[in-house]
């Protein structure tokens, strides 16, 4: 209601300008029209968050594009880059991409335009990855702590144990095949960014780079024993048959969590955001665990995904792309009906890494359709996302990713050992890191 | 008056002649001096003459993709020119309403843009909204899947047949249709059937026309892109280098290197260029020791 009001206002100011204007009133120094700033992301519901950016923002208005998520997003960008030209303003990019995309220069410091973590704005882990020594590349939007999703009424029904250890899992896994032998505790969808989320809860921290330190050293360790105990753990549920072996964006997995052939997902903060487009007659007989454990009573979690707002050194106003980057997704004391986090926490069930939004008591208190109504899911994803700590990525991200899912389809498909995996990745990503003249610690 | 007849001519010439250097030799050229550099992450641009085009040549996974094509080109391209003559053949002799209508609906994928095809089969083969699986299943494959590594080879051979068949048809009908029909009298005088006309007569007078679209396909094939890009999101198969084309795109695309793209690309133009030559020479010194 306010927004429209706000809206029609801004209407009637935009109509009396060239009126004024006319008529000789505009002796003062006439507002200038806004400045446009262009931003590509593809947060879900981003069009209302931006709707609400513009009716509250004079100087400035946002053109949002989506160019698709993920690989396609960074396509354009790359492709942009490249070209040097056609660049938006303001780019999303996912943490685990950032050194990827900042070793080719393309980002603003936007620590010259007043970026800054002041009062612990935001996540301390996020604010550790969007920076290099004081120079701020990126402001954190939507963070990616893990938990477990799963079909409490399955587990429930059939009496078995909500698993908090991976061993549990397993006995679960092997419970549920006695169930229905068509139904799965899960499905290994072979995303690299997913596993390497699981293999950060696992202790496996593979990757140094430290771009203020030296641009061209970078520590590779995937083959060190942390990371492959993760992955031969579900290298034997595979070879076992226990979880199956179809990818997590194909449609026919969506359904699968639908009918009960998948009856958990353990996943990111932002997961039932997608889950929730996907689901028809399971709404609401979800639930939330934490990530199972290696040691029975830890608390170690992990992370997959999220993502920042960049601004990128093709804009002509970097002051106000700035001020985009920072305001799409403000700190907010208050959840308030129809404001930025209120669209961003319950339609687009993002993470928020802004910490007046995560630590707030509403939004700790919130309950979601997919999950029972008195389903308080939230203090777990909080929990797991303060206990992150620090981990860095690779400048080459993209590679590592690709080789990883390559390699992982090998062993899905029978012609590689799941042992071999990291080691395989290890020595093609040593040497892609080598021929692009980095210096590389093993 | 020939000086004149010439700047003549050049001046009808000039407006093609300027699209082909701004859209066809330029960026070759481009390309091509791209493919002479390296540029990497940390140390920039440097001159290597055809280091990378040595580098491709040894490259496991560009080899395997080219492999990959190969080997799909050598079983899809005669089953999908088989079809296409058989149909071309068929609408030739039953000239009837029903072979017209026929004929506009095997021409019809064609028309179907690829990311539009690709899109609506990866429905079509997707277990919980298409048919097919179903099909399959109660022919008694059990837990059927067009998208594990071992069939999507096959589940694309079928798209591309589909796309393609129609369009094949009818440029070798088209071949039949410029025949003189005096031909076919001359061989019913002599006491041939339709059967014997189509082998004998008809199959050996559109040979040039069947040789053109197998040209076609060849080099369609070699560059196969828009079905396992847009698939890849149903399957896990498509690996970075799946077809050669693909590698180019992830190379360039991904991981930043244009300029090792460029070679891969130049050198697929290359192994496009011998292999039709290959066929083509192959298929002349047929025709000669034939006649």
């Amino acid at each position: 209601m306010t927004i429209g009001k706000k809206r029609l206002a801004k209407i009637f100011a935009i109509a009396l300008v060239p009126i004024m204007a006319g008529t000789g009133f505009a002796t003062a120094p006439a507002q200038a029209a806004p400045v446009k700033i262009k931003v590509w992301a593809w947060y879900p519901n981003m069009k209302e968050v931006v709707e609400i950016f513009n009716a509250t923002h004079s100087d400035v208005q946002v053109e949002w594009t989506n160019v698709g998520a993920g690989g396609d997003h960074y396509t354009k960008m790359k492709t942009c880059i490249k070209a040097k030209k056609g660049c938006p303003d303001v780019a999303m990019v996912e943490f685990q991409t950032l050194p990827t995309f900042a070793i080719l220069d393309p980002f603003v410091d936007m620590a010259k335009y007043g970026a800054s973590n002041a009062d612990g704005r935001y996540a301390a882990w996020a604010w550790a990855q969007s920076t290099a020594g004081k120079r701020v590349n990126a402001i954190p939007v939507d963070g990616g702590p893990m938990a477990m999703l799963y079909r409490k009424d399955l587990f429930t029904k059939n009496n078995i144990k909500v698993p908090t250890t991976w061993a549990e899992y397993k006995s679960a896994a092997e419970a549920i095949k006695k169930v229905n032998p068509n139904q799965f505790i899960a499905t290994y969808g072979n995303d690299p960014g997913w596993i390497t989320g699981l293999m950060l809860q696992g202790g496996c921290k593979p990757y140094k780079y430290n771009a203020t330190v030296s641009k061209t050293n970078v520590g590779i360790k995937l083959n060190q024993a942390s990371c492959k105990k993760v992955l031969n753990y579900w290298g034997d549920l595979a070879t076992n048959k226990l979880v199956d072996d179809k990818s997590f964006w194909a449609t026919d997995t969506g359904k699968g969590y639908d009918t009960g052939q998948y009856w958990t997902w353990v996943a990111a903060g932002w997961t039932p955001g997608y889950l929730a487009g996907q689901l028809k007659d399971t709404i609401g007989s979800w639930a939330v665990a934490p990530t199972p454990q290696w040691t029975a009573g830890a608390d170690v979690p992990g992370n997959w995904g999220g993502s920042s707002f960049t601004v990128m050194n093709q804009t002509k106003n970097a002051a106000l792309a700035t001020k985009v980057a920072m305001e799409l997704y403000p700190p907010q004391k208050k959840i308030t009906k129809g404001s930025a986090w209120d669209i961003g926490l319950n339609s687009a069930f993002l993470y928020p890494l802004v910490t007046s939004v995560e630590n707030n008591p509403e939004f700790k208190n919130y309950t979601y359709k997919i999950f029972g109504t008195d389903e308080k899911v939230n203090p777990i994803y909080v929990n797991a996302s303060n206990k992150l700590g620090t981990f860095e990525w690779t400048p080459f991200q993209d590679f590592v990713y690709s080789t990883m899912g390559d390699e992982t389809t090998l062993a899905l498909t029978g012609k590689a050992s799941w042992a071999s995996i990291l080691d395989t990745v290890q020595a093609k990503v040593v040497a892609y890191a080598k021929k692009q003249g980095f210096k590389v610690t093993q | 008056m020939k000086l004149k007849q010439s700047i003549t001519a050049w001046m009808f010439m000039t407006p093609f002649l300027l699209v082909a250097f701004m859209f066809l030799v330029a960026p070759l050229g481009y390309a091509l001096h791209l493919s002479t550099q390296t540029d990497t992450l940390v140390g920039g641009v440097e001159f290597v003459g055809f280091e990378n085009y040595i580098t491709t040549l040894t490259d496991p996974i560009f080899l395997e993709g080219v492999k990959r094509v190969f080997l799909f080109g050598v079983i899809q391209i005669p089953i999908m020119l088989a079809l296409s003559t058989i149909g071309a053949l068929m609408i030739d002799v039953f000239n009837t309403r029903l072979a017209k209508t026929f004929r506009l609906i095997a021409f019809m994928p064609y028309a179907v843009p690829g990311v539009v095809a690709a899109l609506m089969w990866g429905f079509l083969y997707s277990k919980s909204f298409g048919p097919f699986v179903g099909i399959f299943e109660s022919a008694g494959f059990e837990d059927f899947n067009f998208f594990t590594p071992a069939v999507f080879i096959y589940s694309m051979s079928n798209i591309i047949t589909w796309a393609w068949t129609g369009y094949n048809m009818i440029i070798i009908y088209s071949a039949l249709q410029g025949l003189p029909r005096e031909m076919y009298e001359a061989a019913i005088v002599d006491g041939a059937n339709q059967i014997q006309i189509a082998l004998r007569v008809k199959l050996p007078a559109v040979k040039n026309a069947i040789l053109l679209t197998a040209i076609f396909a060849i080099i369609g094939t070699m560059q196969i892109f828009t079905e396992p890009r847009i698939l890849s999101r149903f399957t896990n198969a498509v690996s970075l280098g799946y077809t050669p084309n693909i590698y180019s795109f992830n190379l360039a695309f991904n991981q930043s290197q244009f300029n090792y793209s460029a070679a891969v690309s130049f050198t697929l133009a290359i192994v496009i260029f011998v292999i039709t030559a290959l066929v083509l020479s192959f298929t002349r010194r047929k025709a000669r020791s034939a006649s």
